[in-house]
């Protein structure tokens, strides 16, 4: 059996998803030792970076590099919707929380197969609102922390002692999710282990798609996109399955 | 008009010189006296000990010592005048706060303007009323030290200092005080504060530490209208460091308080917030990733058994 490729990410998007993981990183490892400034460890991070001042220059400098990342995101998701390239497959529905229910059944043996998930099943959409909703606490708190003075102007100065605790939470939120969720799904999952090379070469095989997104795959069967010459269950008991609602 | 003028010229040149001073050596017969007293007190452990069983370390770090201003300048007998008699006579302090007492007399023999401002401060007016527990020169300065006021290890160190007494909530409790100092150190300047003791011990940290707020020697109670963080100043305060500060600024200082529902609550309820949201995404992930790990070794177990 050949293995045959459906592509799945564009270049840019690869793009988009190192420089996050770089940034990430970055803003982790000069970020935690400054929460966690009395551990012996966050001592010896700040000291071999330099001293505090440098630490916070670095942690600076990549929060800019997230910054630009996510407003450059925004923007391509404008564009694509605009021409037409983008089917809103990030939206999350009712579906979603179905899909959830039925996971989990599957997963403890209630049901024999898993749901037929559309491109992107709950746990990347998962992922991808909580890396939205994370940047955006992050960034918010982070340029408040950044400028008390000139946001004291128009607002109560409180919101910088808060800002600075849901810096706190947040980060702590985003590494501990990223370490479980991102961390197995994408790397310690039996299945893709060591990586799912997906974000990487851009595609994904086409068996894996059938299996793990099902409804995806069969739209694309049927829009003609795909050709699947392997697919002997086609037409089996997991196709009766129901259709995704239609996408806004 | 030319007397003024005159005087200016000659003022300045007068202090230009002695700015070109060398740094103050002792003269040759100073030296010799304060090594005839070093002879002896460098011994470790010499104490003297007060009527009230207190203890007081009569050790001298004659390298400190040296080097610190008193040393470079003075003869022991200058501060120590009774001991210039070998047995030196017995002290008359009979406790140790009599004994700090009798020291900060001395020291301002000299220091006129500090001791001045510090009898004006909630230290010194409390001290003058009979409070046991306030300070006074030696309990923040170590005249044989040199460690001194204008070192980034003195300033780095302040709040531990404060803190002797300051983190202390069974001293705070009897003057209706908060023992600020904790609070203190998990605030963003104390943060800062904290890190460059640990990592640039050399640099003196920029953020601000409890004199640069509360004043040193003329500190006051926050309640005194004349007190650095009277409300009516506090954001003046604040612009000293911040000078762009907006009005709205002051509030940004959680005044040491331990966020509850009546001090910042917002940030209050910002920690309960993330300390329901991080376990409730933790424990939700961490169950949906075993039960995937435990139907993937189901499978495994039954491909097995039946393959």
């Amino acid at each position: 059996m050949s293995v045959r490729m459906v592509p799945r990410f564009t270049l840019a998007q690869r793009i988009e998803h190192f420089v996050l993981i770089i940034s990430f990183n970055v803003l982790a490892l000069t970020g935690l030792p400054q929460k966690y400034f009395q551990a012996a460890w966050a001592e010896r991070i700040i000291q071999v970076l330099g001293g505090i001042e440098q630490v916070r220059f670095i942690h600076r400098t990549f929060a800019v590099i997230l910054i630009a990342e996510a407003v450059f995101h925004v923007g391509a998701v404008i564009v694509a919707r605009r021409r037409g390239r983008e089917r809103g497959e990030m939206n999350v529905s009712f579906q979603d929380v179905r899909d959830v229910v039925g996971d989990i059944a599957y997963l403890v043996g209630l049901r024999p197969t898993k749901p037929a998930f559309a491109r992107f099943d709950y746990r990347q959409k998962l992922e991808y609102w909580a890396v939205v909703w994370g940047t955006a606490v992050m960034a918010t708190s982070g340029l408040i922390m950044w400028f008390p003075e000139a946001l004291a102007r128009v607002l109560p100065g409180v919101l910088v002692p808060a800002a600075r605790v849901a810096h706190g939470g947040e980060a702590l939120l985003a590494v501990l999710a990223v370490i479980i969720w991102h961390f197995y799904n994408a790397h310690f999952r039996p299945d893709v282990f060591p990586l799912d090379p997906a974000m990487w070469t851009g595609a994904i095989p086409l068996e894996r798609l059938r299996h793990d997104h099902r409804a995806e795959y069969l739209r694309l069967l049927e829009a003609g996109l795909i050709v699947d010459e392997d697919a002997a269950g086609v037409g089996g008991p997991e196709d009766t399955l129901p259709e995704p609602p239609s996408r806004a | 008009m030319v007397p003024i003028v005159l005087g200016a010229v000659l003022g300045g040149t007068l202090l230009g010189a002695a700015a070109a001073r060398p740094p103050a050596v002792l003269a040759q017969d100073t030296r010799q006296e304060n090594e005839a007293c070093l002879a002896c007190h460098t011994a470790p452990g010499m104490v003297l000990q007060l009527p009230s069983t207190e203890v007081i370390s009569v050790t001298i770090d004659a390298a400190r010592f040296n080097a610190s201003a008193h040393g470079r300048a003075l003869a022991c007998t200058a501060c120590h005048p009774a001991n210039v008699a070998v047995p030196h006579p017995a002290v008359r302090a009979t406790t140790m706060r009599e004994y700090r007492e009798a020291r900060a007399r001395v020291c301002a023999t000299c220091h006129a303007d500090a001791a001045e401002t510090f009898g004006a401060s909630v230290h010194g007016r409390a001290g003058r009323m009979g409070f046991g527990d306030t300070p006074n020169c030696t309990t923040c300065h170590n005249p044989h030290d040199a460690a001194r006021v204008k070192t980034p290890v003195f300033r780095n160190n302040i709040p531990q200092l404060c803190g002797t007494c300051h983190a202390d909530p069974a001293i705070m409790g009897k003057y209706g005080l908060r023992a600020v100092y904790t609070t203190y150190i998990s605030e963003f300047h104390g943060v800062t504060t904290t890190l460059y003791k640990l990592t640039r011990p050399q640099s003196p940290t920029p953020a601000a530490i409890c004199t640069d707020c509360h004043g040193g020697h003329g500190i006051r109670a926050a309640s005194d209208p004349a007190s650095m963080v009277h409300p009516a100043n506090v954001l003046a305060t604040c612009r000293r460091c911040h000078p762009t500060a907006g009005r709205f600024f002051a509030t940004a200082w959680t005044e040491h308080r331990t966020p509850s529902p009546d001090a910042s609550p917002l940030v209050y309820y910002v920690q309960i917030f993330y300390r329901i949201l991080i376990p409730a995404t933790v424990g939700f992930l961490g169950v949906l990733t075993v039960l995937d790990l435990g139907r993937w070794a189901t499978d495994q177990l039954r491909r097995g058994r039946t393959g």
